[in-house]
């Protein structure tokens, strides 16, 4: 029994990694991104500022009502490849954020942001990550991810993906929301 | 006074440099030609318009080879992957080839001046799927979005996220699906 108990905390333990991935600067806009590189996928995250967020919508002629439905939510700018020479997928639905105090939390999906779009008769659809997706080879999607916490705060997130009937996930500590604003540069004169 | 300057001239600035950062994040990545096959299924039909109001009906494309593009201005990689698809029409039109690109959400006006912008305007027809159904019907998750169809009007390939179609692998696909 602990033989068995032991090889399956073994495979577990093979298949979800917890680890940190060192964020990159941009050096013009002071964004932070991480990028997560596994044999089958790489996955991307880019902070992005509210203002910014909004003014994306904004620009695509969205109502300050849509708009307004992001306001408690962080957005990331995400990219998702399929590095493999075989079929990837994933599934938002599977994957979590975790907070300071441990909880874990659902990510509200595109198909749920275009249901309340669609309840406020908005029939928008796009600039959201895709929810669930299978990759064929070079295969790959970007689009906004949204996460219900305030600005310039900590999380993990732990995602998933699948490649060959296995589902394999990792966490990524230490991300941070996209600050309120940004700072702006001052001068000396 | 101070609020309202920051508000005019920085607030604009900032944004475009972070949409820039946002934008140049995907226009660094290096797009693949790898276009998957699928098996064969039939394709829905649909009837759209273009930018000088013709209607296109896909039914009417079958016996030849159509490349199906869904794609939006706002989608950086839709941008980077259209001067090779205008390539790539260019080589096959005159050979029973054609690609139909499905701008999403967005109004003549915006596409027009995109298109305007290139240095390789797009030739092949432009179509306007407003309302998303035409996506919607070909179960299309992201932008942009791919598919081949053979001559009887069947998805073949299929491509999610961005693609460089000037390449000989992808010249070889349309070429054989044009031989059969």
């Amino acid at each position: 029994m602990k033989f068995i108990l032991s090889c399956f905390l073994i495979a577990f333990m093979q298949n979800a990694i917890a680890s940190e991935v060192t964020p990159k600067k941009n050096s013009r806009t002071g964004m932070l991104s991480w990028h997560a590189e596994e044999p089958e996928i790489s996955l991307e995250l880019i902070q992005l500022l509210p203002d910014y967020v909004k003014a994306v919508f904004s620009s695509r002629g969205l109502p300050k009502e849509l708009i307004n439905t992001l306001q408690d939510y962080c957005v990331f700018g995400t990219i998702i490849k399929n590095k493999s020479t075989d079929t990837v997928s994933y599934q938002i639905t599977d994957w979590r954020y975790i907070t300071a105090d441990g909880k874990e939390h659902k990510i509200k999906t595109k198909s749920a942001w275009a249901k309340q779009w669609a309840d406020m008769n908005i029939p928008f659809r796009w600039l959201l990550l895709p929810e669930k997706q299978e990759f064929n080879v070079g295969d790959w999607s970007q689009g906004f991810t949204t996460i219900k916490l305030a600005p310039a705060t900590l999380f993990s997130l732990r995602y998933s993906w699948s490649h060959q009937g296995k589902t394999k996930q990792r966490t990524l500590n230490n991300l941070s929301c996209a600050p309120a604003t940004m700072a702006i540069p001052t001068s000396n004169n | 006074m101070l609020a309202s300057q920051i508000k005019k001239f920085l607030l604009p600035t900032l944004l475009s440099i972070s949409s820039l950062s946002f934008s140049s994040a995907f226009a660094a990545e290096g797009l693949s030609y790898h276009l998957s096959p699928v098996p064969a299924t039939q394709s829905v039909d649909f009837t759209l318009k273009d930018m000088d109001d013709n209607t296109h009906r896909l039914k009417n494309y079958h016996g030849k080879v159509v490349m199906i593009n869904f794609w939006a201005t706002w989608c950086p990689p839709c941008r980077k992957e259209m001067p090779s698809m205008e390539v790539l029409y260019q080589k096959f039109k005159d050979k029973g080839f054609t690609i139909l690109a499905i701008n999403q959400w967005e109004d003549i006006d915006r596409v027009f001046m995109f298109s305007a912008d290139l240095d390789t305007p797009p030739t092949f027809p432009i179509l306007f799927d407003q309302k998303g159904s035409v996506s919607e019907q070909f179960g299309v998750q992201g932008l942009p979005t791919t598919l081949v169809l053979n001559k009887k009007g069947q998805v073949v390939y299929r491509a999610v996220g961005g693609r460089d179609f000037n390449h000989p692998e992808v010249e070889k696909i349309i070429r054989s699906l044009l031989d059969k």
